[in-house]
């Protein structure tokens, strides 16, 4: 470090061991700036860049690893320390063990003779794993480490992310589920892009930052209060996942990692309807997506129960679950949700911390401004529909012997002018058009079945001369579109 | 687009808008999509050269391959250069140079002459530009110009020679009158001459790493730029500087009558930088014509054959002209040498340090033409040996192996590849193959960096996320993939066949049917669309034209029409079509063709020119110099 450089009064070097990580969070407001000087780092699966600085803001929490020792350059992190226990030796070993099934199935689709070994009778198919845990258990971590990993290979293998959890937004918003195929490692920056970010028309360094996800929109952060919608939701998604990877040899063959919401693991008060709705779901998962693997993170209980129920027909593994997982508050999930549509609209700037000017970082993606456009509609141009009640207690809460009178799947549709629509200010999922415009293949239930184009904030009614503000993130008509709300709501901050 | 039609309906996005503020990608042709007019060509070679933001020996091959292939648009290659390193930032201007350099010496004609008429005022320009380092590498190009030409003598042309060193170098005397040592030599001079001339040296080792000679030269020469660099007399430097000249320069004598340059048309594979290893030609010999011939005629047709014979024997050519010039050099230097010593400013005994390196270079220059075949074999290889080494790994898929079991994952996490990308820290294989990856990722990486640097000030947004139908078929990066960028990664299938439509109808656009004398005022319309056809003059085969015209039967159609008649009428269309493809290269009276119903009449072809200023009855419809990508105009055309 240069004398002249101003900011190296708040620069501090860390020397890391091999196999040690070190681990950081960041209070509201402040932003971290890494370094690497020497040596090889990654943060969750990603290699740092020699010599190029990373930004960190939005209240991140992470950690830096490395396999072989570094020394890193730290700006003004809020809680810093260093590990020397990881569970990276277990991630590592999984990640090997897939890459083998990886290259298994490329070889016997390729119809190339594998090399005799001990398992040469099993049918080689690609991995296609199930991450399950309890919450904060750093499912999402590992499912990230692990496609970082396939991705860094070097053998153009393009995994299929597939988020499962609508309480994280991924490259998207929250509330929905998604696959996105990734080509490239998975940055870490914020907390609202743990998964890297939906494509812009702002260029991007990182290819993760560029994704096109395939998205349905399930509107609400708990599983618990449509476990119908989400089962058929995460079939479409698979349906639709299996389509594209029968098409794509080398995508098939590099697989599918599912992240799945921590409800699938346990519930606190654990009731025998939803267990079964657990148990349901993880069924539905792995149908859908036709998985082979389960990975459990740190849970015993559910490790053994997976094991009971699959593994006759599939490799249950138990992972060890990392020391540095954070515990996250309710507060600090709706700051991300917030955070998360702001910069799905707005775009996402990180400040390089005191002492280090904006120029010295010089990435693009560190920086992303995005203009989306606001527009006038008249009523009805746009329809907006509620699936189910709104406030909809569980079946199981009903009286004995009492039926609803409308149905968890039904489509409502809404009357922006209705006091009560709940349309102001709420998130909306504009689906895309009906594949199918003949009126015979049309069916009620279609919405259910359509993925998301991109979302919408209404954020304003006027209801004297019927129109409506939206807020979206390209320009375009919505004439003859529909549109589903779900509970989240967001305003101009 | 309109054989098209269920394409249409089939590609539009959710949003027609969504794709626009990322043209796609296609705009930038690779390789393998050859350009068919010189407008085409100068935006895609242009778009390449805009890559070149540092000494990338991949890239500079690249280009001065691409404009080898292109040689008869040589003057658009010249100009594209010219404009782009007068157009780009001083600190990036030197690679530009490199490819001029590697152009004129590799293909030299027609380069050499092109560039010739631009080099003066160029590089002057840009020497004054650039800063203290850059100029020292300009200088030292500048020296490799003297004898750059295939028969060893100023690569441009005396003139252009003499009139870039005068411009850096005032004081210097007269080119051509090198043994005055009169005048004032400055130390930086003479230090590049001296590198160059070690250069030089180094690489004749190369070609006989066994020779002792050389090998005695070049340690020879750093010992003396190590003295040069830390600070010698005023005299001595004249003194090493008149000696280097007349090691290196081929023919002082201005009286012999420049030898004719023979057009060797190099049918080879391209060699790079062969022109390095032709080798100094002895001081002061003056070569009679017969010589210089027979000197062509022996290295410069197959200088593949040289590269042949890398395992230390040399080629019966190179042993032809090395040694011949080994002596005069080796007294010249070794005289000065012993000099020095005696006055006690060098020790006897030194190494070279640079040779090892150079070598290396060389090595891979030398196997860049197997590079080339190999790679889809090399690939298969990679893939082979990942595998092989993957299954090696003992990993058992159980809980309490996977705890306890240590990983080599840095094997193949980062021993495998050791080179990084400085941007995003992937990383790649030291293969060939990894080399080549490394370069179309970096070519992503240069694409969105200028795409960065023109966007300033625009506003982006969030794209829409893709329909199902879309999401499914959209193939994935591969490694061949190129245009590494979301918004071209739209169904590849859909993508070729609207540019292949495209291309069909340019083609199409392109048929023109020669006004017969006399007709040259009258009203001629098509029967199709009864538009009148306007007359054009054809400036290549200075004859009135009908532009987009086909002659059936004695009418005049417009070929675009007559196709999309066609095409309602019935089946043919797809056939017809490619009929007009293959009929490109334009042989009248093809009875082939004209049986074939509807009977086409004599109609040319010209290649899709884009004539500037020339009106097309068609024009709008798919503006095929203008490089708007096609996909873009269906996107547009059904919103």
């Amino acid at each position: 470090m240069s004398a002249s450089d101003p900011g190296s009064l708040n620069a501090k070097e860390w020397v890391l061991d091999p196999e040690t990580e070190y681990r950081f969070e960041l209070d509201p407001g402040n932003s971290l700036a890494v370094k690497v000087l020497k040596g090889h780092a990654e943060v969750f699966g990603a290699e740092l860049a020699d010599g190029k600085y990373y930004l960190f803001g939005h209240e991140c929490k992470a950690a830096i690893f490395t396999w072989q020792g570094c020394t890193v350059e730290m700006r003004t992190p809020s809680t810093e320390y260093v590990s020397d226990e990881t569970p990276m030796h277990a991630y590592a070993n999984v990640h090997l063990a897939l890459e083998k099934m990886r290259v298994r199935a490329l070889s016997s689709h390729r119809g190339s003779p594998l090399p005799p070994g001990p398992d040469q009778e099993i049918d080689p198919e690609p991995p296609r794993v199930l991450v399950l845990g309890p919450e904060n258990s750093g499912k999402t971590t590992v499912c990230k480490i692990l496609t970082n990993y396939a991705t860094r290979a070097g053998q153009g293998w393009t995994p299929m992310y597939v988020n499962t959890d609508p309480s994280e937004g991924g490259w998207t918003v929250p509330g929905t589920i998604s696959a996105v195929p990734v080509t490239a490692p998975l940055g870490t920056a914020s907390p609202a892009n743990p998964l890297g970010s939906a494509a812009t028309s702002a260029p991007t360094i990182l290819r993760s930052n560029a994704l096109l996800p395939l998205a349905y929109w399930y509107g609400h952060p708990e599983i618990k209060r449509n476990p119908l919608l989400m089962d058929r939701l995460i079939r479409n998604l698979g349906e639709n996942v299996m389509e594209r990877l029968d098409g794509n040899p080398q995508g098939r063959a590099a697989g599918i990692i599912v992240d799945t919401p921590s409800t699938f693991a346990s519930s606190p008060s654990s009731t025998s309807t939803t267990t079964d709705h657990r148990q349901n779901l993880i069924r539905a998962c792995v149908d859908a997506f036709r998985i082979n693997v389960i990975l459990v993170v740190g849970h015993e209980k559910l490790n053994v129960e997976m094991q009971r129920m699959y593994s006759n027909r599939m490799t249950v593994v138990k992972i060890p679950k990392s020391g540095g997982v954070v515990e996250l508050d309710v507060q600090y999930r709706q700051r991300v949700h917030a955070q998360q549509l702001h910069t799905y609209f707005y775009g996402q700037v990180i400040a390089p911390p005191r002492g280090l000017s904006t120029t010295a970082v010089g990435d693009a993606d560190f920086d992303v401004h995005l203009a989306p456009s606001s527009s006038v509609i008249p009523f009805g141009e746009l329809s907006f529909l509620r699936i189910g009640e709104k406030s909809m207690a569980p079946t199981s809460a009903l009286p004995i012997g009492a039926t609803r009178t409308v149905n968890e799947m039904q489509p409502i549709p809404l009357d922006p002018a209705s006091p009560g629509s709940g349309l102001l200010n709420a998130i909306v999922a504009l689906l895309s058009p009906p594949v199918h415009l003949e009126e015979a293949e049309r069916y009620d239930e279609e919405v259910l079945d359509l993925p998301v184009s991109g979302f919408l904030a209404v954020t304003s009614i006027d209801v004297p001369t019927r129109k409506l503000t939206i807020l979206s993130p390209s320009p375009g008509t919505f004439a003859g579109r529909t549109a589903v709300i779900g509970s989240f709501e967001w305003s101009e901050p | 687009m309109s054989i098209y039609p269920q394409q249409q309906a089939y590609s539009q996005p959710p949003f027609p808008h969504a794709y626009l503020p990322q043209p796609p990608s296609y705009a930038l042709p690779s390789s393998s999509v050859y350009p068919v007019d010189p407008a085409t060509f100068r935006s895609d070679y242009t778009a390449r050269l805009a890559g070149l933001t540092d000494n990338s020996r991949l890239i500079i091959q690249g280009l001065s391959m691409y404009a080898h292939d292109f040689s008869r648009w040589g003057d658009v290659v010249t100009q594209c250069i010219e404009a782009h390193i007068r157009r780009v930032p001083p600190e990036i201007k030197l690679p530009a140079f490199y490819l001029i350099d590697a152009l004129s010496k590799n293909v030299f004609d027609p380069y050499a002459g092109h560039f010739a008429s631009i080099v003066v005022p160029l590089f002057l320009e840009t020497y004054q530009h650039v800063d203290q380092q850059t100029r020292g590498k300009m200088e030292e190009m500048l020296l490799t110009w003297r004898t750059g030409s295939p028969n060893g003598r100023e690569l441009f042309g005396v003139g252009p020679q003499v009139a870039i060193e005068r411009g850096i170098w005032p004081s210097n005397p007269a080119h051509g009158s090198s043994h005055s040592v009169n005048a004032f030599v400055s130390k930086s001079q003479v230090l590049s001459e001296l590198e160059f001339t070690l250069r030089q040296k180094e690489r004749s080792l190369q070609n006989n790493p066994y020779d002792p000679v050389a090998q005695n030269h070049i340690s020879i020469l750093s010992q003396l730029r190590r003295l040069v660099e830390a600070g010698v007399s005023q005299e001595e430097l004249a003194q090493i500087l008149a000696q280097l000249r007349t090691l290196v320069r081929p023919t002082p004598t201005n009286a012999a009558p420049q030898p004719s340059i023979p057009k060797y048309t190099n049918a080879v594979s391209y060699p790079p930088s062969f022109t390095y290893h032709q080798t100094v030609v002895p001081a002061g010999a003056s070569l009679p014509h017969a010589q210089y011939s027979q000197h062509h005629g022996l290295i410069y047709p197959n200088p593949a054959q040289q590269f042949q014979t890398s395992d230390g024997s040399r080629s019966s050519a190179m042993n032809a002209v090395v040694p011949s010039t080994a002596p005069p050099a080796i007294s010249n230097i070794s005289g000065l040498f012993e000099a020095l010593v005696k006055a006690g400013v060098v020790s006897a005994t030194s190494t070279s340090p640079g040779a090892g390196s150079t070598a290396q270079v060389q090595d891979d220059i030398q196997n860049q033409p197997r590079y080339v075949q190999g790679l889809s074999e090399s690939k298969v290889e990679d893939t082979r040996a990942y595998r092989k080494a993957l299954l090696a790994e003992d990993v058992k898929f159980s809980s309490a192996e996977i705890s306890r079991h240590r990983p080599n994952i840095v094997h193949f996490l980062y021993d495998r590849m050791p080179v990084q990308c400085k941007q995003c820290g992937l990383r790649f294989s030291d293969t060939a193959l990894g080399k080549k990856a490394m370069q179309e990722h970096l070519d992503m990486h240069f694409r969105q960096n200028r795409k960065a640097s023109q966007s300033v000030g625009r506003g982006h947004s969030r794209t829409w996320f893709l329909g199902v139908e879309d999401w499914i078929h959209d193939m994935p990066y591969s490694s061949s993939d190129k245009d590494a960028g979301p918004s071209s990664r739209l169904s590849n299938t859909k993508a070729i066949a609207i540019a292949e439509s495209a291309k069909r109808d340019a083609e199409l656009r392109a048929r023109f049917v020669v006004v017969p004398s006399g007709d040259e005022a009258k009203h001629v319309t098509c029967p199709i669309c009864k538009e009148v056809f306007k007359s054009e003059f054809n400036e290549d085969d200075e004859e009135w034209i009908w532009r987009n015209a086909l002659k059936i039967d004695d009418k005049i159609y417009h070929a675009t029409c007559h196709a999309e008649a066609l095409a309602t009428s019935g089946s043919l269309t797809a056939r017809l079509r490619q009929g007009f493809a293959s009929s490109r290269s334009g042989t009248p009276d093809a009875p082939s063709l004209r049986a074939t119903p509807p009977r086409l009449g004599k109609a040319e072809s010209l290649p899709a020119t884009s004539k500037t200023g020339v009106k097309r009855k068609v024009e709008g419809d798919i503006d095929s110099h203008s490089g708007s990508p096609p996909l873009k105009k269906v996107i547009l055309a059904s919103a």
